[in-house]
């Protein structure tokens, strides 16, 4: 059973695949903010290298956010495609939560840091969210005094992202929508 | 020769759209989603949230799309999509979708300019006669254009300011009507006498435009207006502008009819919808004696039928685009 797993939410491109759950290859490209010159052909060149096409695909895996805005939309329009037109089973994961089940932790919260500030995710120690994921911006977030259990640098394990899969809910794909958290000037 | 089935995917702006467009010329399904009672809230488009509910949107309106139709996605020879100009956000969807179905189904790819989508909506039951002279009136073109065959643009003219259709949605916000601009001045415009005196255009011999003196000096007239509060009569002024804009247009292409003798004159662009314009270019043709085609109203505004026309003589040419395609939000006729 083949996943791909697929992540634009930052300036990096990570495209992992797997056969159940042993990871076959984990691609990583760097970009400049152009992700869609980029991410279909990193895609193809990935199952190609396995003697792969896309209807060997059993499932994919999409980093819906919060990150990059066009990056993210990139990947969750590529893969909800995907989903769809392949009829396979779709299941999105946050940029924060990865990094929360690449570590053991008690109550955590990660830090993902952008261009301007920083998204915040609060796990408890199952990887639940137990507050809404939060958007500050970085003279916000350096005013927190409180950074009790604040992690950032989280190294991404994929044998654990894989593993934590299990516990989530397939999505319809034409459902699958990005996670933004960071308002919009209109939306203020 | 057998039929020729290219699927069309249109998201330059606010419309998330889908078309199957058998050889070039004739429309075998068609949706269209519009965004623009949400985008109506703000005055305008917000590229940020026009390129979200393309996201949202994208695989609906595939699924709607190949319901219509009889035609199965094993039948369908290639996947066209519009990859500028327009938003960089929204086309982005549109291209990243079209890729991964290119993909998934092992069809080649077609990029096609959204500029000249609309120049072949002129085909769409109709056939191109050339030479032929094509007037583009949109939000973001006012361009006279000469063809001698497919794919040949020779730009005769164009705006050197504001964008006719750009003219009409700022107009149309300095009298408070909602947008979209340019059907809304229209309304108010037919119930409306063209009593205010206007300076012209560009009184000139070019074939270029210019609309934002126009623009401004009705920007300026209704401050003053308001200044000295008097009463603004809304139907007249905006009937003075229609009246003045669309003239200034006519006259151009009837100097460039003077120019040259063509085959056809076609009108495309959103701003081709105006019932008014039609009617003027209808007196000029008929004048002139020359073939005239206005698209039906649906393939005047943003399609996917019209990227699926044009798509087809980039098909025969086997002018295909690989898989790092991007979006480009400005783009000339002859770049590719």
């Amino acid at each position: 059973m083949y996943t791909l797993y697929l992540d634009t939410h930052s300036n990096k491109i990570i495209i992992v695949l797997y056969n159940n759950d042993q990871i076959l290859i984990k691609q990583e490209q760097n970009t400049s903010y152009d992700h869609s010159i980029s991410t279909m052909p990193l895609l193809i060149k990935t199952l190609e290298q396995h003697n792969l096409k896309a209807e060997d695909l059993n499932q994919i895996v999409v980093v819906n956010g919060p990150g990059s805005f066009t990056g993210v939309r990139i990947g969750v329009t590529i893969a909800k495609t995907l989903a769809y037109t392949l009829n396979v089973p779709i299941k999105t994961v946050s940029s924060l939560f990865i990094k929360a089940v690449s570590i053991d932790h008690e109550e955590v919260t990660i830090v993902e840091r952008e261009k301007n500030g920083v998204f915040l995710g609060k796990f408890d120690k199952n990887n639940n969210l137990i507050e809404d994921y939060q958007y500050l911006k970085n003279k916000e977030y350096e005013s927190l005094t409180n950074k009790q259990n604040f992690v950032e640098n989280i190294a991404l394990d994929y044998e654990k992202i894989k593993k934590s899969l299990e516990a989530l809910e397939n999505q319809n794909p034409h459902s699958v929508k990005p996670l933004y958290v960071k308002k919009i000037e209109v939306e203020k | 020769m057998k039929d020729v089935y290219i699927l069309a995917i249109e998201t330059s702006c606010d419309e998330t759209s889908m078309a199957i467009v058998k050889n070039g010329h004739h429309v075998e399904s068609f949706t269209v989603l519009t965004q623009m009672d949400t985008h109506a809230n703000y005055g305008g488009v917000v590229p940020e949230i026009a390129s979200r509910m393309h996201t949202e949107n994208i695989t609906l309106v595939f699924e709607e799309t190949m319901k219509k139709s009889k035609i199965k996605m094993a039948q369908i020879d290639a996947i066209a999509v519009t990859y500028a100009p327009g938003l960089l956000g929204s086309l982005l969807v549109g291209v990243e979708f079209a890729k991964t179905i290119a993909f998934v189904y092992n069809k080649p790819l077609i990029a096609v300019n959204h500029t000249i989508g609309h120049i072949y909506a002129n085909n769409i039951d109709n056939e191109l006669q050339f030479p032929l002279l094509a007037l583009v009136v949109s939000g973001g073109h006012t361009d006279l254009i000469e063809m001698n065959k497919d794919y040949d643009f020779n730009v005769l003219g164009s705006t050197m300011d504001d964008a006719i259709g750009e003219a009409f949605d700022k107009v149309a916000r300095v009298l408070d009507l909602k947008y979209p601009g340019g059907p809304n001045v229209e309304r108010l415009a037919k119930l409306g006498q063209p009593t205010y005196k206007l300076p012209k255009p560009l009184n000139d011999k070019s074939l270029n435009f210019s609309f934002s003196g126009l623009k401004s000096s009705i920007i300026n007239l209704v401050h003053n207006e308001r200044q000295r509060n008097h009463e603004i009569n809304k139907e007249d002024l905006a009937c003075s502008f229609q009246t003045t804009a669309f003239d200034e247009v006519t006259r151009k292409v009837e100097l460039a009819l003077q120019h040259k003798k063509y085959r056809q004159l076609i009108i495309a662009g959103g701003v081709s919808a105006s019932q008014y314009l039609r009617k003027e270019i209808k007196t000029l043709a008929d004048k002139y004696d020359i073939l005239l085609n206005i698209p039906d109203f649906k393939y005047c505004t943003d399609n996917a039928a019209m990227i699926g026309a044009a798509a087809y003589p980039l098909y025969l040419e086997k002018k295909f685009a690989d898989y790092s395609l991007n979006a480009q939000s400005g783009a000339s006729l002859n770049s590719k």
